[in-house]
């Protein structure tokens, strides 16, 4: 590293005299982080998050039983707390807290195939939208207007049904749902750089359309984007585990959150934990989704934070 | 100003208290139904008509059979027997053809009029040219709309004639005649309400023999009057002072419709109604723990059970469909998942139907089911589907199967969907597996018997679309032919061991693994006297309660 000796590695990282790009883009970062670890609910989001993902990594050595295979008849029903079985069991003799765990799995994974689907889609039709103007964007804002009518969840109902039930198709659908606000936010955020003078100078130099959009206006987009989508989170989570319980989701034996609440629901007068406890899951895990990108629009947009 | 700002806080304050009070009202310990009525809380969405000769679905069987009057009825002591209700007597003819029905004297309906042998052959009339859903009970007897004033009329006042195309065993026949499709209409009072009809190429006639009419209407003379059906609302029954039989000690029943188990037992538990009908086994279970509340239970002619489609080549392989039999947890699924609702039963043959059998060969044996695989080819297993309506406890046992089928190796997809889209495939013969039940569509061992014995065409264009074509199952000749003659069979003993030796053979080749029989229960408050549940949906009498 060619840091000066003298200066510390926060001081390296603060200077306001960068001596190379990378120093300046670590700095900026740097400065980043600490505008988002000042907030204490948000780094309780982050390790929230980061627990979910290590959960789900280890789900195999972490789970104490079989999550699909169960003893009808030896361990069926039991309350928390029975021995061997931290949460109690469901009407399949099942270890609900091995559910849990391997459910971790399916959560994160539709939220990250929803992400990977919607957000591209979202961006590109916001910055061609908003850059090319025109009939252009009439034409894709309109499109997006009419996705934007229904409901998420009845519209995510309907593909689901069209397409038939599976949790694949349960992604699909709500990406299909979902990339329509991010489409708008690009939007937005391109038609206030498209007329700026980097924009024209790129011009100037001969760059392709093609290439403005992708690497001049696309980068403008993404921390608002990142936020949005972080925060919309929680939304697929919930929409996820609604078309679980509706039985349009992960089919059995999956241990879908939603899928688990809406066979426990048959017990919730004497047995209220089947239902509970994948309740709570969800609820962890969308509270902590909501507090990173709560967390991460402060420390990404400033402009926002104070509003 | 001020005063109005005191006004309108007083509005509030006395709005508060009346709120109050009307939730004290209504609070459940005050609640209590009426000392002279019986309020059952039941789910009777199924209910499309009330027409005796038109319905044909669970919840109106049980009102019609409390609201009309049949010639002969099962004898709830001995359900292998028949006594008369309006008919005081019987005899068959040598020949097996003709049963001549002596009516009881002096009957009347509900209305006032006298009930004649006019009225019977009346009904059969209306129910065949009619031909709706549960007409086929009457027309299987060789009865058509040419033909049907002929073989079933009036000798005499109080002598009906009712003649039949083969000699079948008349313990077939008697049977046949308990449906609810052969229920005693007032012939004087319908004829007062039929609709003119257009004649066309499916309806020949030119009225509709009363069927709008008595879709809401009534025109009975059971223990009880139909007074009103609200769909998905309410049923409610008045008592028929002109009853023959013993007077029902209540003036009023009410069925409240309500879906769900939990929702039945909370108003159970707080006095809203005095008997629950759709309960899951866990309710079930908190109620009769309950020093205020009583169960009850009685074994119904279903059977639930997991086929196999002899089209997949798989599960032709007949060591598979031997395995799949070992690779259910009989012994696990009857002590829970239908635990007080059902009893494990592995014969086609319903308890308490004549000829039943009550073998049970089969248990749960990963390693015997594994080394017939292994027989079969597959010891490495393979992936099969199953069509599974998401309801319980059907699900539940997919579930359970799905389980013990991955330890002998055989991965199982379960196909969810509603009871249209899972029974659409089914009749198409496009599953692999399907899981379901089997309800006795009349209290015969024919029913069953036909439906899983004969297939007479196995070919896709087949006619005749019982459990046995629906799973191509092309049955052994010397089956088909033995389920026949049991029909034909006139001695009752030697129809019955017909039967029993048709189960087995069922029990050992057949792509059926028959799971368990339905038990129906209900909860009900112990202040009801002689509350009890029928053998069939058609014997759930509520004219002996009283409270």
């Amino acid at each position: 590293m060619s840091t000066a000796p003298s200066q510390s590695r926060r001081e390296w990282l603060l200077s306001d005299r960068p001596q190379s790009r990378i120093q300046a883009r670590l700095g900026r970062a740097y400065m980043t982080w600490l505008r988002f670890s000042s907030n204490r609910l948000a780094v309780l989001g982050l390790l929230i998050i980061i627990a979910l993902v290590l959960i789900a990594i280890f789900a195999d050595v972490l789970a104490p039983h079989d999550p699909v295979i169960g003893n009808l008849a030896g361990a069926r029903l039991l309350p928390p707390g029975s021995p061997g079985y931290l949460l109690g069991t469901d009407d399949q003799g099942r270890d609900i807290l091995s559910r849990l765990l391997h459910g971790s799995r399916l959560t994160l994974f539709v939220i990250v195939l929803v992400a990977i689907i919607a957000a591209p889609v979202g961006l590109l039709v916001g910055a061609v939208s908003g850059y090319v103007g025109g009939w252009v964007d009439a034409v894709l804002m309109r499109i997006t207007d009419i996705f934007l009518a229904f409901p998420k969840l009845v519209l995510a109902l309907a593909f689901v049904a069209a397409l038939g039930p599976g949790i694949e198709n349960a992604i699909l659908a709500i990406a299909i749902t979902s990339w329509p606000p991010y489409a708008r936010i690009a939007r937005a955020e391109t038609l206030t750089v498209r007329n700026s003078d980097y924009i024209a100078a790129v011009r100037l130099m001969g760059a392709s359309p093609f290439r403005i959009v992708l690497r001049h206006v696309m980068p403008m987009c993404m921390s608002s984007l990142i936020v949005r989508v972080t925060l919309d989170m929680a939304g697929i989570i919930l929409t996820a585990a609604g078309l679980g319980f509706l039985g349009l989701g992960a089919q059995p034996p999956l241990p879908e959150w939603g899928a688990m609440i809406a066979s426990g629901r048959r017990f919730i007068l004497d047995q209220w934990w089947v239902a509970t406890m994948p309740g709570i899951a969800i609820l962890i895990v969308s509270l902590g989704f909501n507090l990173l990108g709560d967390g991460l629009r402060d420390a990404l947009d400033p402009r926002e934070a104070g509003q | 100003m001020q005063m109005q700002i005191f006004s309108r806080h007083m509005r509030k304050l006395t709005t508060g208290a009346a709120i109050a009070l009307a939730l004290l009202a209504a609070h459940p310990a005050f609640a209590v139904t009426p000392a002279d009525t019986l309020v059952e809380g039941f789910a009777i969405d199924d209910i499309i008509t009330m027409d005796p000769g038109e319905a044909f679905e669970l919840s109106t069987a049980e009102v019609t059979s409390n609201t009309y009057d049949l010639l002969v009825r099962l004898d709830l002591n001995d359900t292998s027997k028949i006594v008369g209700d309006l008919a005081e007597s019987w005899t068959v003819s040598d020949d097996g053809l003709t049963y001549t029905f002596k009516l009881k004297q002096g009957l009347k309906f509900a209305s006032g009029n006298p009930i004649t042998a006019e009225d019977v052959a009346f009904s059969f009339e209306r129910a065949v040219k009619l031909d709706k859903s549960p007409a086929f009970i009457l027309t299987q007897f060789g009865l058509t709309g040419d033909n049907v004033t002929e073989k079933a009329k009036a000798a005499d006042e109080s002598t009906f004639v009712f003649t039949v195309d083969k000699p079948y065993a008349p313990s077939f026949v008697l049977n046949c005649l308990t449906a609810t499709v052969a229920s005693v209409v007032d012939k004087k009072l319908v004829l007062e309400h039929v609709a003119p009809v257009t004649p066309s190429d499916e309806y020949k006639y030119d009225n509709d023999f009363g069927n709008g009419w008595l879709k809401t209407g009534y025109a009975g003379s059971g223990a009880f009057k139909m007074r009103e059906w609200r769909a998905n609302e309410v049923v409610v029954l008045e008592r028929n002072d002109n009853y023959h039989g013993e007077k029902a000690p209540l003036a009023r029943v009410i069925y409240r419709h309500m879906k769900e188990s939990s929702g039945q037992r909370l108003a159970l538990e707080a006095g809203d109604i005095d008997v629950a009908r759709n309960l899951e086994p866990g309710d079930l279970d908190a109620i009769s723990k309950s020093a205020e509340l009583a169960t009850t239970a009685a074994p119904k002619g279903t059977v639930y059970y997991i086929s196999l489609n002899q089209k997949n080549p798989n599960l032709a392989k007949p060591e598979v469909v031997e395995a799949f039999k070992y690779l259910v947890d009989y012994d696990a699924i009857g002590s829970t998942l239908i635990k007080g609702i059902g009893e494990i039963h592995q014969t086609f043959l319903p308890k308490g139907v004549l000829g039943e059998l009550d073998e049970k060969p089969y248990t749960f044996d990963v390693a015997k089911a594994k080394e017939l695989l292994a027989k079969a080819g597959l010891a490495d297993g393979f992936t099969v589907t199953m069509d599974t309506r998401n309801t319980q406890p059907v699900t539940g046992i997919a579930e359970s199967f799905q389980q013990t089928l991955g330890q002998a190796g055989v991965k199982l997809e379960i196909i969810p969907g509603d009871g249209k889209q899972t029974l659409t495939k089914y009749r198409a013969r496009t599953h692999d597996m399907y899981i379901g039940q089997w309800g006795q569509d009349y209290f015969d061992p024919n029913s069953n018997s036909e439906t899983f014995t004969i297939n007479p065409d196995n070919s896709d264009e087949g006619k005749n679309k019982t459990l046995a074509w629906r799973n191509a199952w092309d049955v052994p000749k010397e089956l088909s032919d033995m389920s026949k003659a049991a029909l034909l069979e006139k001695d009752s003993a030697k129809r019955a061991d017909m039967y029993k030796s048709l189960q087995k053979a069922v029990l050992e080749k057949g792509p059926f693994v028959i799971i368990f029989q339905q038990t129906e229960v209900a909860g009900y408050s112990a202040k009801l006297k002689g509350f009890k549940l029928g053998p069939s949906f058609d014997t759930n009498y509520v004219g002996t309660v009283s409270k």
